[in-house]
């Protein structure tokens, strides 16, 4: 089995689309939550999201390319010829059909449906854009990575709500241990911040009206985000060879189903989640120094992944450093969980965890140290990134320092 | 026809739970509703009586005005506090 090392970033996200700008906001704990300026929002109540505001198609598109792009799928591609040109790798025709790439996504071209619907249902037009169905479709965004970069090995989509960033990277793992790819290109990517969307949101009655303030008992529910992030994972061997920066090593994944649910989350289904991936790290808990949790501010995510990090951790829960990076980022839905991986790995390769922001006040059901609003140079050997789906499916990566 | 009367017919239908066993003193938790039953519930009491309740589905058993948790100013606990949110709320809407 190889050993997988994590060698490319690349973000777009709403605190910035470069690696550096990223990893700075979220140790600042600047958070990226903002009023809603992409969608009229005279049919919401929602007045916040976490927006990427400085993006810009026209500086990455041509303008025929471009209208074949929803806006996620520009994120996604974006996002992914960063994390290419960081690994500092150039995919030949000769590797291309080695390279896999898969990308997490909740909500398709969410952008795309919004516009043809309005026309359709809003405007009684009697026709819609041609091209709706290529920019809506789930796949779209991996589809256009593949066309982008040239890559022509195991293309596909995960949908896991929540999860499906982590589930994303954590298959990309998997193809790159067994050798079944030698490079792998994963991550996710989310742009659902349309009215229809929000809207629909809103009716779920879990969104703050304020912002993100993770573990923190005086929060008041989850922000809705958008963005993408993009990581290339390649074997230990390779990577030293051709002298590619090493950000991290994927030590072990893990999966699980609630089985329960369809909203809230489970503590056993997530705990098992967490346990199965040390399991496959072959990480003892004590040996892990930091997770970058779920953390999505609502009462009941916070207060039950606490629960579930103690089954998980038992007495070395008390040592543990978690934080949430969801104050700063909002919650991104299908990118989520590969904005937390880099955020992960970027604490891994510079030694610092990353604080909760908007944190204020502690809660006696959210026990652990959430290293609040400040980061903290700590050595860190290993750490994990977890992610639990409505639906009730749980994801769990866990890294080691290079 | 009381407010309460369409409180408990929305709820018995939604919970498939007799009317006669919605008094005003039971408790929905106890009624057996989880909170998807509930933010149904409320979509039902706001399509009845054309309002909104700023009921926050987060284990919510009070309602957030404030946007925060914890410093609700309504109860939602048992069938006669959403009866009593309801009738203010629509008291609210005919005073404007």
């Amino acid at each position: 089995m190889n050993r997988v090392v994590v060698t490319g970033i690349g973000v777009v996200s709403p605190i910035g689309s470069t690696r550096d700008g990223f990893w700075s906001a979220l140790v600042e704990a600047r958070s990226g939550i903002g009023p809603i300026v992409i969608a009229p929002t005279e049919r919401l109540s929602t007045r916040i999201a976490a927006q990427v505001l400085d993006f810009d198609p026209s500086q990455h598109f041509e303008p025929k390319r471009e209208s074949l792009l929803d806006r996620f799928s520009q994120f996604a591609v974006v996002a992914a010829r960063a994390a290419v040109r960081d690994a500092q790798l150039e995919i030949t025709e000769e590797i291309a059909p080695e390279v896999a790439t898969i990308v997490g996504n909740a909500a398709g071209g969410q952008t795309s449906v919004d516009e043809s619907y309005y026309k359709l249902y809003a405007e009684r037009s009697p026709r819609v854009h041609p091209l709706t169905i290529p920019r809506w479709m789930v796949n779209a965004a991996v589809s256009q990575v593949s066309m982008d970069l040239g890559i022509k090995g195991p293309t596909y989509t995960i949908a896991s709500a929540c999860a499906s960033g982590t589930h994303a990277i954590g298959q990309a793992f998997y193809l790159v241990r067994s050798g079944r790819a030698r490079v792998a290109l994963a991550g996710g990517t989310e742009a659902c911040l349309t009215v229809g969307t929000i809207k629909c949101w809103e009716a779920l009655r879990l969104l703050s009206a304020d912002t993100c303030r993770p573990f923190s008992k005086t929060r008041s529910g989850l922000v809705l985000g958008e963005g993408a992030a993009m990581v290339v994972l390649e074997t230990r061997e390779q990577a030293m060879a051709r002298g590619a920066p090493i950000y991290a090593e994927v030590l072990g994944f893990g999966m699980s189903a609630d089985a329960g649910d369809i909203m809230a989350i489970d503590p056993d289904g997530a705990a098992r989640a967490m346990r199965s991936a040390l399991n496959d790290a072959k990480t003892n808990a004590e040996e892990i120094d930091y997770v970058n949790a779920h953390g999505t501010g609502t009462a009941l995510n916070d207060r039950v992944e606490t629960v579930a990090l103690r089954r998980a951790f038992g007495a070395s829960a008390e040592g543990l450093a978690v934080s949430s990076s969801k104050g700063v980022l909002g919650h991104s839905l299908g990118a989520a969980g590969a904005l937390e991986l880099v955020a992960t790995a970027l604490a891994l390769h510079h030694q610092t965890i990353p604080p909760t922001a908007n944190f204020e006040e502690a809660d006696p059901d959210c026990d652990l140290d959430f290293v609040p609003n400040a980061a903290r140079n700590a050595p860190l050997r290993n750490a994990m990134s977890s992610s639990f789906a409505f639906g009730g499916l749980n994801a769990v990566l866990v890294l080691g320092r290079a | 026809m009381e407010i309460i009367d369409d409180v408990r017919a929305i709820i018995s239908k939604s919970l498939k739970i007799p009317v006669e066993r919605l008094t005003p003193d039971a408790r929905l938790d106890e009624l057996g509703a989880e909170s998807l039953d509930v933010i149904e519930i409320v979509y039902d009491l706001e399509e009845k009586f054309d309002i909104s309740i700023p009921f926050k589905a987060d284990e919510g058993t009070q309602l957030n005005t404030s946007g925060k948790n914890g410093d609700g100013e309504l109860q939602f606990a048992t069938i006669g506090d959403v009866a009593n949110v309801v009738k203010t709320l629509v008291e609210a809407k005919a005073s404007r």
